[in-house]
């Protein structure tokens, strides 16, 4: 039976590196914080890999980094969205194609909750209005994207079909 | 490098010789100019499978005589390839002509040579023929036989298929030049080449066959892994790192499918046994044969990853990807490390241990590799954030030990580094085969020690890596430990250094976690709360309310946390001075569009929704919110609340006791906690927002200003404005007035009070007004002089009234007022003068008789209509002595003055003594149409409501009403000019409480009628007006005389005149100097030209039709002149002008002067009657005598 992946944290940074979502899935609290410090450190090695790629990157990043109990990879939208998912750390393999899979459905999450257009009209009123929405989504008032990752998350944790 | 690669995995390549040629002393010198060219460099291999091109850039070839290869097949374990040699050279000497040596001996030995050789699969040969060049210079009879060359044969006995493997080359003593020997060189790359592949190809044929009978039974993993690394070994041997990478990691990903089907049978436990385990150096492949061991399938699990590992770094770092070693081995220590927390008969703290003790081995591998080849800096960053990454791994190690030694609190950010939930039991004994731990776990200075010197090792590759976030991490772990050991002081300062780092992107959580960390810090250091403070419990108090929806504090219950915060806070504020802090998110205000009247009295409520982000109540002492108008006015709404606004929404009323109304912007807002503000500026600079708005609608009982223009206006005199003050609803305590306009000056201090019945004082001040006393419901009216403002059409005044009421007396309310006025005047005023006779008394003209008549147009400037109760021309206050000015109509009824009807007013003067000099007044009482109708509707209003005291108040919005109807429809103007009579139009607004007042008012309207006498207020105006002057006023008549010689005519008596008959005139000009500059004008003379104007289709003019004559004053000039009317009919007589011609003497601005002259024609107005001729006409004619 091949193992089944598990979601430890999702994070959503925005192109300006604004976290937008970090949605932690153990069951520890004290926990949390870890998972925002993961977040957040992964910017610098996602930056590490945009850099080097140079023009011709993937989105998909591959492994960012191990650290402690968990394995974090990296994934950059077109609009420079990152998604960074925390999976335990395991002695497996790991394929690629299935953590891409995996962020191609968060991408998707996140583009389906940033398209609702009630989304930008509560936030026309300030500045930048673009960038506020984008974060807003995040946002505990707008429950969908949230619901969605999560939806994600439980679909990860599912043992895959035989 | 070839230095680290055993000598085992070099190629070997054999040499053999004739025996003659071994023994001779040339043998050493070509043997070692051979050696010279080796190593070879720039091999170009192409790998079969994949089909790139690969450039080997140097390879050791070690060379061995044939005789010492024996022992073939000595092993059954399959070595590296290199294990055997690839090529194998002959080498000979002979001449190319010397054919015969070559039939005879040498043939057979290199046949027995070749025979040999070619039996050994997988390698190549090669045969080397040296040749003297000095044979190349015999001169060579047999040219063409040079096909049977001795190289000719080695060809065709032993090149058996396409490839040539013989090579000559010319021996020079000492010239071992790469020329020379470059077709050997290369042949020998070929054949290394050739042999390498087909060896791997065939090894790799062998793999792949082992590989696809995994399934059946007796297939052994190790075996086969020992099998595949010997392609790794044989690549690497020929410098082919890249490719000898592919078999190990082809090896990792198969034992992970291996041991994904749990099928460990090859391998000896996951553990070794030898506890020797973690003191070895971690990347090693020679610390314990494992080859063997993986032979003997006796290999522990964790021995054969370690090595797969160390055998993956060794090929990376000759490669010098050193960055990938690290998170390869980073990747290993944590998920192996995981699999190892599963295993129960470990030690305790075993894999924390092993992690530790491995991860500086690694960094020190990383750093040996690192010298032996150097790196260019673009990696050496990634190969310092590995090494930083592995720091990090052995510090959260160190998390652990420290945890359950009880150097460290069980508590983040240490406790996140647990990653298993395994509890040892206390008194478990802890030891470890690292000796610096079980130091550091036992003494808890030697820990600490460790523990910084690992983590600033780690911060130290992150910094030089630029990983700035990692090391910011580390610093918060930093500080978490110096809390931890009580250096309270460096924590607070690291503490209080990393929010900034996490706010700029808003990564509150983190920032948070900090904030809360250095409040603690405070809280333990017992530092007074300052306002350094306070301004971490307000960051603090933000990123909470930002980030409400978890908070990464553990342990404590949130509520208690902040409400324990907010009281602390309460109470350090209070002791500090005012503290404004802007745009704090944890409270919000949202304020209501529209304000509500106060209603009894002066000012208007607001309503705010507070909204309290925090969970607890927050002490709040007054809410205020800044409005301002469109002058930059401001308003502000306050009140003050008294038990704190607690958790959620709330709404607030505030208040503002000015009286104000119409649109204001909301500016900002303030919520003032003892003497912390926390303010929101809603009007920031270069925000695109929309300004919110707050409507105060109108309050008609408020204390109202206005002004208008004077109604007092004396043109050249200092121009006043007149104040009206309504006090509305309330009784006036005191009130103090200023007025302010940009570039006019106002001179308050000589106001003045023009109804002085409803004010018990009234001061005027250097710069303001002060009343005091005011009545309810009552118009204070004063009158302000200002500076000249006619450059202006409209002055914007300011009025700032200061007051406080007998109701309130505390409040003093300020209100502001912008009122505008115009300044141009409603009415101007023309004038025309005319000099005439007087009436005629006699029918000559006498000294004297000549007066001034002048006529005052008024008209409006405007489109309103203005009504004129009166306009006189009034002499200076004391009289003028022998002028008198009658006005041309004793009374007259008021007259309305509209844009297409001026009015005219015509006034005679008379002077006895000459010349007026003082100028005159013209004084014009007036008012607007609209006044005078508003003044009939309050009066109409007032009287009507005496009769219902109850409802006095609708007073003003009555009038109001009845101005709006009046102002909809202009139907009733004109019925009003003529009657007085005021027809409301019907407006269509729905019902109102007060339909019937309305109604009775309108009636009553209807009733009024225009009195005889004009009543109620007038405006006046006074404009100086200057009698002209003129030097000479003449007068000219010319009289009809009954004949030529008749001196004086009575006109009845002037006999009937017809067409074509001569009639006798005389042309008499009067002249009077009397309304010249002065009266002394009297003795000049002027000399004068006359001139009768033709008339050419009425009259014919004989005589002296023009002239000149000297006038003198009062005289009068005469000349007889005759006239022929041309036809019948009645008409005037010829005009006549008279102009003064230039006084000789008088020059008045380098010119002539010219007296000024104004004629009239005395007879203007005489009309001729002229009859036809008819009848009959005798001739008499004289026949003379006889």
């Amino acid at each position: 039976m091949p193992p089944n992946l598990k979601l430890n944290a999702v994070a959503f940074i925005s192109p300006q590196n604004h976290p937008i979502l970090i949605r932690t899935f153990s069951k520890q609290d004290d926990h949390a914080i870890k998972y925002h410090y993961i977040a957040h450190t992964s910017l610098d090695v996602i930056e590490e890999r945009v850099a080097a790629a140079g023009k011709a990157a993937d989105c998909y990043l591959g492994l960012l980094f191990s650290m402690e109990d968990v394995a974090v990879y990296g994934y950059i939208t077109p609009l420079k969205v990152k998604i960074v998912i925390a999976l335990p750390l395991s002695d497996m393999v790991v394929r690629d194609t299935e953590i891409i899979t995996i962020f191609k459905a968060l991408h998707m999450a996140y583009y389906s909750s940033i398209a609702n257009p009630f989304l930008k009209l509560s936030y026309s009123g300030e500045g930048s209005s673009e960038q506020a929405a984008l974060l807003a989504v995040g946002s505990p008032k707008w429950k969908n994207f949230k619901r969605r990752v999560d939806e994600i998350s439980w679909l990860v944790g599912q043992p895959s079909n035989p | 490098m070839a230095s680290s690669t055993p000598s085992g995995q070099r190629v070997l390549a054999s040499y053999a010789a004739p025996p003659a040629f071994l023994a001779s002393p040339n043998w050493s010198k070509v043997y070692s100019t051979i050696l010279g060219q080796l190593p070879l460099r720039n091999i170009h291999w192409k790998s079969n499978s994949r089909g790139t091109l690969k450039t080997i850039q140097e390879l050791q070839v070690t060379l061995v005589p044939f005789d010492s290869l024996r022992d073939e097949h000595t092993s059954q374990v399959p070595g590296t390839l290199l294990e055997k040699p690839l090529l194998h050279i002959y080498i000979v000497h002979c001449e190319d002509n010397d054919l015969d040596t070559y039939r005879n001996t040498l043939k057979k030995q290199i046949k027995d040579w070749h025979t040999a050789v070619t039996s050994r699969r997988n390698q190549d040969w090669l045969i080397l023929q040296i040749i003297r060049p000095d044979t190349l210079r015999q001169p060579t009879g047999n040219f063409f036989q040079i096909k049977n060359s001795v190289l000719d044969k080695l060809r065709t006995d032993f090149n058996s298929d396409k490839r040539d493997r013989c090579v000559q080359v010319n021996w020079i003593t000492g010239n071992d030049s790469p020329a020379a020997w470059a077709e050997f060189i290369n042949k020998m790359k070929e054949g290394l080449l050739y042999a390498f592949d087909s060896a791997i190809e065939a090894r790799q044929e062998e793999v792949r066959r082992s590989e696809n009978q995994q399934a059946m039974p007796g297939w052994n993993f190790c075996t086969f892994f020992i099998l595949k690394e010997s392609l790794a070994s044989s690549f690497e041997g020929m410098n082919l790192f890249e490719e000898a990478l592919i078999p190990y990691d082809e090896l990792e990903a198969s034992f992970y499918r291996v041991s994904k089907e749990r099928n460990m049978s090859w391998f000896g436990p996951l553990l070794p046994l030898d506890p020797n385990q973690d003191t070895s150096p971690f990347l090693s492949t020679t610390k314990k044969p494992y080859r063997d061991l993986i032979l003997e399938n006796k290999i522990s699990v964790l021995d054969f990853r370690i090595y797969l590992l160390a055998r993956q770094c060794q090929l990376l770092a000759k490669l010098g990807r050193l960055a990938e070693i690290t998170s390869k081995a980073t990747f290993f220590l944590g998920a192996f490390g995981e699999r190892l927390q599963d295993v129960p008969t470990l030690s305790p703290l075993f894999v924390e241990a092993w992690r530790y003790s491995s991860a500086l081995s690694v960094v020190e591998h990383c750093n040996t590799w690192a010298a032996a080849s150097s790196i260019e800096a673009s990696k050496s960053a990634s190969v310092n954030a590995g090494k930083g990454e592995l720091l990090d791994l052995a510090r959260s190690q160190l998390d652990v030990l420290g945890m359950v030694a009880g150097h460290l609190p069980i508590a983040p950010p240490f406790s996140t580094s647990r990653t298993s939930t395994k509890i040892w039991k206390p008194n478990t004994p802890i030891n470890f085969i690292n000796e610096t731990l079980n130091v550091a776990i036992n003494n808890k200075e030697a820990f600490y020690e460790l523990y910084v010197a690992v983590l600033n090792r780690a911060i130290d590759f992150y910094a030089k890596s630029g990983r700035r976030k990692f090391a910011l991490k580390l610093h918060g772990n930093l500080a978490a430990l110096e809390l931890h050991r009580g250096n309270l002081a460096a924590a607070l300062i690291t503490y209080t250094s990393l929010p900034a780092h996490y706010a700029p992107h808003m990564w509150t959580s983190l920032e948070s976690f900090m904030l809360s960390r250095a409040l603690d810090t405070y809280n333990k250091l017992d530092r007074t709360q300052d306002v350094e403070w306070i301004h971490m419990v307000l960051s603090f108090l933000k990123t909470h309310v930002e980030h409400n929806c978890e908070m990464l504090v553990g342990g404590v219950d949130k509520v208690t946390c902040v409400t324990t915060l907010i009281s602390s806070l309460r109470e350090s504020v209070e002791r500090l001075e005012n503290l404004a802090h802007p745009d704090h998110p944890i409270i919000t205000i949202r304020v209501a569009s529209n304000a509500k009247l106060a209603g009894g009295r002066d000012g208007s409520f607001l309503d705010v929704h507070v909204t309290n982000h925090l969970p607890c109540a927050f002490p709040v002492d007054e809410i205020s919110v800044l409005v301002s108008g469109r002058e930059s006015d401001k308003f502000r709404y306050a009140s003050s609340i008294d038990d704190g606004c607690p958790s959620g929404k709330s709404t607030y009323t505030l208040f503002c006791a000015t009286p104000a109304s119409g649109t204001f912007l909301l500016e900002s807002s303030e919520i003032r906690s003892a003497h912390l503000l926390l303010q929101s500026n809603y009007r920031k600079a270069g925000k695109v927002a929309l300004p919110l708005l707050i409507r105060v609608p109108h309050d008609p009982l408020a204390l109202d200003i206005r002004i208008s223009q004077s109604n007092q206006i004396q043109l050249g005199r200092l121009s006043s404005l007149m104040v009206v003050l309504s006090t509305g609803r309330n009784n006036v305590n005191n009130a103090a007035i200023r007025l302010v306009a940009p570039s006019i000056t106002f001179y308050a201090r000589d106001a003045e009070l023009l109804e002085d019945k409803h004010a018990k004082s009234f001061t005027a001040g250097a710069d303001r007004i002060e009343l005091e006393g005011l009545d309810e419901d009552s118009d204070i009216i004063f009158r302000v002089p200002h500076s000249d403002a006619s450059a202006l059409t409209a002055m914007k005044v300011k009025l700032e009234v200061d007051y406080a009421t007998k109701d309130e007396p505390t409040i003093v309310r300020t209100s502001q007022f912008t009122r505008v006025l115009i300044t141009t005047l409603p009415i101007s005023v023309n004038v025309e003068d005319f000099f005439r006779g007087k009436k005629r008394v006699h029918s000559t003209t006498t000294p004297g008789n000549i007066q001034l008549i002048s006529k005052f147009t008024v008209s409006t400037t405007s489109h309103q209509h203005v009504r004129i109760a009166n306009a006189s021309l009034e002499l200076p206050l004391d009289g003028l002595e022998g002028v008198n000015i009658t006005p041309c109509v004793a009374k007259r009824p008021v007259v309305t003055v509209t844009p297409i009807q001026p009015a005219n007013f015509l006034f005679s003067l008379d002077s006895s003594h000459g010349p007026v000099r003082e100028s005159l007044t013209l004084s014009v009482k007036y008012r607007m149409l609209r006044e005078e109708v508003e003044s009939i509707i309050q009066d109409q209003v007032r009287g009507l409501l005496e009769e219902f005291p109850s409802k006095a108040h609708t007073r003003t919005v009555l009038v109001s009403k009845l101005v709006n109807a009046l102002e909809s429809d202009a139907a009733w103007v004109e019925m009003y000019g003529i009657t007085g009579e005021l027809a409301v139009p019907q407006t269509n607004e729905g019902p109102h409480e007060f339909d019937d007042l309305m109604k009775e008012a309108v009636k009553r309207l209807s009733q009024h009628r225009h009195t005889e006498h004009p009543e109620g207020k007038w405006r006046e105006i006074k404009i100086p007006v200057d009698v002209p002057f003129m030097n000479i006023v003449a007068a000219a008549r010319i009289r009809i005389i009954s004949t030529p010689f008749a001196k004086e005519t009575l006109a009845e008596e002037l006999p009937p005149l017809y067409a074509g008959q001569p009639i006798s005139a005389n042309l008499n000009i009067y002249t009077t100097f009397h309304w010249g500059l002065s009266p002394s004008d009297t003795n000049r003379q002027y000399i004068l030209r006359f001139n009768i104007e033709e008339m050419v289709r009425e009259w014919l003019v004989s005589g002296p039709k023009r002239g000149d004559f000297v006038a003198k004053d009062g005289e009068t000039y005469s000349i007889p002149i005759t006239l022929i009317a041309l036809h019948h009919g009645e008409f005037a007589l010829p005009r006549v002008t008279i102009t003064a011609l230039p006084m000789s003497g008088a020059v008045t601005m380098g010119s002539m002067a010219v007296p000024s002259i104004e004629t009239y024609q005395e007879h203007g107005a005489e009309k001729i009657l002229v009859l036809p001729r008819g009848g009959r006409t005798t001739f008499v004619v004289s026949m003379g005598p006889g």
